[in-house]
């Protein structure tokens, strides 16, 4: 941050202005964030943990070593287009390390499961953003152009994707279908008309290995998939809420520099929720949040 | 990326609008022009594009042309109605319009004005077919024109590859082009998250979600075809004739050679579908001659008294009628036309004949002497030969 700038500054240069207040994570935190010299007191500690993280299952008793950062969401309305109404105020985030790996466990309120994609039907998702560099995290519209931010992203309809219970006969299950191109053509011939698939759009594709896809972003709209599926993860609903976990290597190949811990890193977090048409970027965010790694 | 709003020019309005990407016309405009007055709604057209593109799993409810019927009839279902009704009452002074468009509408943290179908309104392609206005029984005899209570008519409807596109205004991700070549707008298979905002911004509903590849898809104006100097399918397969697939040139560029340029902006004959909603499309309608001019006016604009006038005297105007005869008459694009001792011609851009059709067929008188006698009976008539 240039010198002489106010932390409300920041946040306009940021294009965050009016979102102030949803940053606001333990004030010592979000102080600590913007032109200290001095270490800063992380809202969110990542705990170092030997052994094996729980990259896919949030009720492991693992994240109960991991101290709770309880995260405001605001509806983004920085860019459009906006979300109109908020339907949840906050995210609960624990992060876990082993030197290797990094996990969060993220749990949010929402009623009902939503992961099944179709004409007006929306998935629940929850996205964690992350600098490429240590210290001053780019704009929190992910990122600007020549100051790239890391996303990894859960989406419910990935999940669902692994059990092969999404398409058509899913969403209507008693659709009935004469004649489908792969009935008569050759397979090459027929996948033509799943144009989407054979162009290789990554949202296209159902056959997955992950419900986590990772992303590089200078900025809103401007997602680029990572094809490496280095990242796992895994989200349960339960009374109300979804509770994800999801982890991934530290060292950032191709992507940015290695999660340490004695850095300053950031974090932040996104939530959509597929019942009140959230999606892409009619979602809800969190300000950026000091974030650290214990060291071991 | 927040986009900025620009002025640019709509000449279907005859003034400026807000539009979020600068003007930037295609080398030529793909066009198609529809005669409302032959349709017969067989849905040939339907078909033609349904076998072609959009068959595959995924794609059930797609439509990219269908055929509605006036005015109960709408895919989806109440497309134009409720955008009309979000829009609010609107003026024309004159041939300017003096109203607001879908984006100089739009809403804070909005691109456009719209509105989203739900699921269950992509259920009834075929609402409304064939119900007229009105009672029979309170107008049993209808021989005035236009007729005042008891009408209907056929839409026939495809994506209208508009100059300035709401589906292309609404995505966060420029997910959405218009080919500089010839003006057909695409969704980039690569690049869509199939986050369905086109579907919201379309005011004519003509994006549509792919729930097997969960990404939009639309009309691609046949684009293999057009390549190789051919009509759409859904105008080769017209039975009615009554599709041109032509290229159009902006008004001040226009050539009366030239069939689009020649109906659209010579004659005037064949209107854009509500203009008023600003985003200059590209699909031209040669309105019905027997439905009620208010009705007309809301759907095509301030020309249609006067394009009505025109089509009803289409007999005495040699030009104007070997045109229309040229329509379904060639599967190859016409690029320029002339009307000369008595038959019309269509030519290739290198100037090359491509069709030739006779404003009057010649008739043939068979002799009686030719009539078919039946098992010994005597002849009485002429045998139908089929
Ligand atoms: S008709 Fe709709 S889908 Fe087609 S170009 Fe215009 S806005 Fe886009
Ligand atoms: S132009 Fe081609 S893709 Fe478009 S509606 Fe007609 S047949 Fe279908």
């Amino acid at each position: 941050m240039a010198e002489g700038m106010t932390r409300k500054d920041a946040l306009v240069a940021a294009g965050a202005v009016g979102a102030v207040g949803a940053g606001a994570v333990g004030a010592a935190g979000v102080l600590g964030l913007f032109g200290s010299e001095a270490p800063p007191e992380a809202a969110l500690v990542a705990a170092y943990r030997r052994g094996e993280l729980p990259q896919d299952d949030p009720q492991s008793s693992a994240w109960d070593d991991a101290a709770e950062a309880v995260v405001p969401l605001s509806p983004q309305r920085v860019s459009p287009p906006f979300l109109d109404a908020a339907g949840v105020a906050e995210l609960r985030a624990r992060a876990l390390h082993n030197g290797s790996d990094v996990a969060f466990r993220l749990t949010w309120d929402d009623g009902s499961v939503d992961d099944l994609d179709g004409v007006r039907r929306y998935h629940d998702a929850v996205a964690v953003m992350l600098p490429t560099v240590a210290g001053d995290p780019a704009p929190i519209t992910m990122g600007d152009r020549g100051k790239p931010v890391h996303i990894l992203q859960w989406r419910a309809t990935w999940q669902r994707d692994l059990t092969g219970q999404t398409g058509v006969d899913q969403i209507y299950p008693r659709v009935e279908h004469d004649v489908m191109p792969d009935d008569v053509l050759p397979p090459q011939t027929a996948s033509l008309y799943w144009v989407g698939r054979k162009a290789g759009n990554p949202l296209s594709q159902v056959k997955r290995a992950t419900p986590v896809e990772q992303i590089v972003a200078e900025g809103f709209g401007t997602t680029t998939h990572l094809p490496e599926l280095t990242a796992r993860g895994r989200g349960v609903h339960d009374g109300g809420s979804w509770a994800v976990a999801l982890g991934f290597p530290a060292k950032r190949d191709g992507v940015g520099a290695a999660l340490e811990p004695a850095q300053r890193w950031s974090v932040a977090f996104a939530v959509w929720l597929g019942d009140q048409e959230n999606r892409g970027g009619r979602k809800h965010y969190a300000n950026w949040i000091p974030f650290a790694l214990e060291l071991p | 990326m927040a986009k900025q709003r620009v002025k640019v020019r709509n000449w279907q309005l005859g003034r400026e609008m807000d539009y979020w990407y600068e003007e930037s016309r295609p080398v030529r405009q793909f066009t198609m022009i529809m005669d409302t007055n032959k349709c017969i709604a067989c849905q040939s057209c339907t078909i033609a594009c349904k076998s072609t593109w959009t068959w595959g799993k995924g794609q059930e409810y797609m439509l990219w042309n269908n055929i509605e019927t006036k005015p109960y009839g709408y895919y989806p279902t109440g497309w134009d109605v409720n955008v009309l009704d979000l829009l609010g009452r609107q003026e024309w002074d004159g041939d300017v319009y003096a109203g607001e468009t879908l984006f100089e509408a739009a809403p804070a943290g909005e691109y456009v004005l719209g509105w989203a179908p739900d699921e269950a309104d992509w259920n009834h392609p075929n609402i409304g077919e064939d119900e007229p206005t009105g009672s029979a029984d309170d107008t049993p005899y209808l021989e005035d024109l236009p007729h005042s209570l008891m009408w209907m008519y056929y839409l026939q409807r495809i994506c209208n590859h508009c100059t300035y596109p709401a589906c292309v205004a609404a995505c966060p991700r420029d997910a959405i082009y218009k080919r500089p070549e010839d003006g057909v707008v695409l969704v980039d298979q690569e690049r869509c998250r199939g986050y369905q905002e086109c579907l919201t911004a379309c005011p004519y509903k003509k994006t549509m979600f792919n729930l097997e590849t969960r990404v939009s898809e639309k009309c691609i104006g046949c684009y293999p075809k057009l390549e190789q100097g051919l009509q759409t399918q859904c105008t080769t397969a017209c039975i009615g004739r009554l599709r041109l697939t032509n290229y159009l040139s902006p008004p001040e560029a226009s050539d009366p050679r030239k069939p689009a340029d020649f109906l659209v902006h010579e004659r005037k004959i064949a209107l854009p579908l509500y203009p008023q909603l600003g985003l200059e499309p590209n699909v031209y309608y040669i309105p019905p001659i027997h439905v009620p001019v208010p009705h007309l006016m809301q759907m095509f604009g301030p020309g249609v008294e006067r394009a009505i006038e025109l089509y009803k005297q289409a007999k005495d105007d040699p030009e104007l009628l070997g045109l229309l005869l040229l329509f379904g008459s060639t599967e190859r694009i016409i690029d320029t036309f002339d009307v000369r001792d008595g038959v019309a011609r269509g030519y290739a851009q290198d100037g090359s004949e491509i069709v030739a059709v006779p404003l009057r067929e010649p008739t043939f008188v068979r002799p009686f002497e030719f009539a078919t006698e039946v098992s010994g009976e005597p002849a009485t008539g002429y045998r139908h030969n089929t």
